[in-house]
């Protein structure tokens, strides 16, 4: 057992757990996020897609010792139902959740995506953005719709601040 | 989820790693971004007393122009060489195949250090090294060597780095402006596939039309290493890369491929494979070069 300490979602946590278990595991089961979810355990199907400063990542994949000082971001962290991102209205707003179990892990692979880019991605763009996330239920249509729709509404909103 | 009885420890400085390699008590192994050793220990192959996290070790992270060579640290992510500049335009093939590597996510986790030592036949950054001459840089507590690619792989997840070496630099030729290259992966996927064939090739090129002095073509998974395709390297030089030209090069391929056959796919189907990637690799670069 070794204490290890990071940010979470913009608080500063300490967690004991051996060094070698799964940032996933640490998350779901000592700090109560279950948004990342596990599916394949092996970088496959990214539903249990972080950010580790800013980059998206699979968290089945890192071990918890070795985010020591790093900062990471889950999908509760891009928003939860009392502030939703754009990114996450744009999802229900186009009905691209079914079952729901690899949502979180497209959100985030969305938003470190939406983060890089300034204008409306092309279809394209989206599925090479996405390919490392998969989804059982939706066919993927409408998860690509609402990507571009939240990068439209984020474009129009920030022009409006400016 | 098992978790791993073992230890971990983050060296802060290369010095301090090498000092950690160097342990003869215990069996110790290095992590950098995990995308192949946190497999591998989950399903328990891998388990050392102590892995060695270098993931942080910033000063084996860096792409810079030495002389007329590019020095990439083992601890650049693939995501690195898809964003620089100078690999973009000086080593354009190997841009082109870390872009290949699995999905964004371990584009951002993977690191061309990792990919060269897990060794696979596949690995999609190597046959790019090998079209780039390569050297790779190996040091431990006590000795530097610096060893050409062609040498560094001894069959499939091997290599010739000692227990108590670690991959610091890799350093490639940087391309002039006559010279073009690509690389072209065949998977089931689009993301997250291993290969089941892939190619590299880079043309130095002439002024005559389609005229090209001297070819480098390395071919992956189709061997139990990286195989440079030297009958078809030399054909390269004999007639301008016309159509018809490309079509008989690619033929010639299907002889200096030496494929199995696994659960990916058949030995004939690589075959057949290996010849078609290299005359679209061909085809592409040819029409690349014509539109510069
Ligand atoms: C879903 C999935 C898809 C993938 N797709 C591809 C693909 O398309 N193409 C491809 O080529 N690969 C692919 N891979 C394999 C893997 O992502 C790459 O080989 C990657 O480059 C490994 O780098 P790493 O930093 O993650 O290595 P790690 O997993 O950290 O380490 C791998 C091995 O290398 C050793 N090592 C790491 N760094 C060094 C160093 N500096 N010096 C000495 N030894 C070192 C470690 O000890 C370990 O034995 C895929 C993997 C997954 C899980
Ligand atoms: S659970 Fe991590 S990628 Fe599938
Ligand atoms: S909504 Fe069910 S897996 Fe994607």
């Amino acid at each position: 057992m070794k204490t290890i300490r990071f940010t979470v979602n913009g608080n500063e946590v300490a967690v004991s757990s051996p060094p070698t278990k799964p940032l996933l595991d640490v998350l779901r089961e000592e700090l109560d996020l279950t948004g990342s979810k596990e599916c394949c355990g092996k970088g496959e199907c990214g539903s249990c897609t972080v950010m580790i400063n800013g980059s998206s990542v699979c968290s089945c994949l890192v071990l918890v010792g070795q985010v020591e000082n790093e900062t990471v971001i889950t999908a509760e962290g891009v928003g939860l139902a009392q502030n939703m991102d754009v990114l996450q209205q744009a999802f229900i707003d186009e009905g691209a959740t079914q079952c729901g179990y690899c949502t979180p892990g497209f959100i985030v692979s969305a938003k470190s995506f939406l983060n890089q880019i300034e204008h409306v991605p092309t279809e394209e763009e989206v599925k090479t953005a996405l390919g490392g996330n998969l989804c059982r239920c939706t066919g993927y249509t409408k998860i690509i719709k609402a990507v571009q729709s939240a990068a439209k509404l984020s474009i129009t909103q920030q022009g409006v601040k400016n | 989820m098992k978790v791993s009885e073992a230890t971990l420890v983050s060296p802060s400085t290369l010095d301090e790693c090498l000092l950690l390699l160097n342990d003869q008590k215990h069996s110790v192994q290095l992590l950098a971004g995990g995308t192949d050793a946190v497999v591998r220990m989950k399903e328990g192959v891998w388990n050392p007393d102590t892995w060695i996290n270098i993931k942080n070790l910033d000063a084996l992270r860096y792409i810079e122009e030495v002389n007329h060579e590019i020095h990439i640290g083992a601890l650049t992510s693939h995501t690195d060489l898809v964003e620089s500049k100078l690999i973009n335009e000086r080593a354009d093939v190997l841009a082109q195949a870390a872009k290949e590597i699995g999905a964004i996510q371990l584009q951002n986790m993977g690191t061309i250090g990792g990919n060269i030592a897990t060794a696979s036949p596949a690995g999609d950054t190597i046959p790019a090294l090998f079209v780039l001459d390569a050297k790779i840089e190996l040091r431990s507590l006590t000795d530097t060597r610096l060893i050409p690619i062609r040498e560094i792989f001894t069959g499939p997840g091997r290599t010739v780095k000692k227990s108590d070496e670690i991959i610091t630099k890799i350093i490639i030729r940087s391309q002039d402006e006559d010279e073009i290259g690509i690389f072209e992966k065949l998977g089931p996927r689009k993301a997250q596939s291993i290969s089941i064939v892939n190619v590299a090739i880079s043309l130095k090129m002439g002024e005559k039309p389609r005229e090209c002095l001297e070819g480098k073509i390395a071919f992956g998974s189709v061997a139990p290493t990286i195989i440079r395709a030297t009958k078809c390297e030399y054909m390269l030089k004999l007639n301008p890369l016309f159509d018809d030209v490309i079509h008989d090069i690619a033929s010639a391929a299907w002889k200096e491929v030496m494929p199995i056959s696994d659960v990916r796919a058949s030995a004939k189907y690589r075959r057949n494979m290996a010849s078609s990637l290299l005359e679209r690799g061909l085809y592409r670069l040819m029409k690349r070069w014509e539109e510069q």
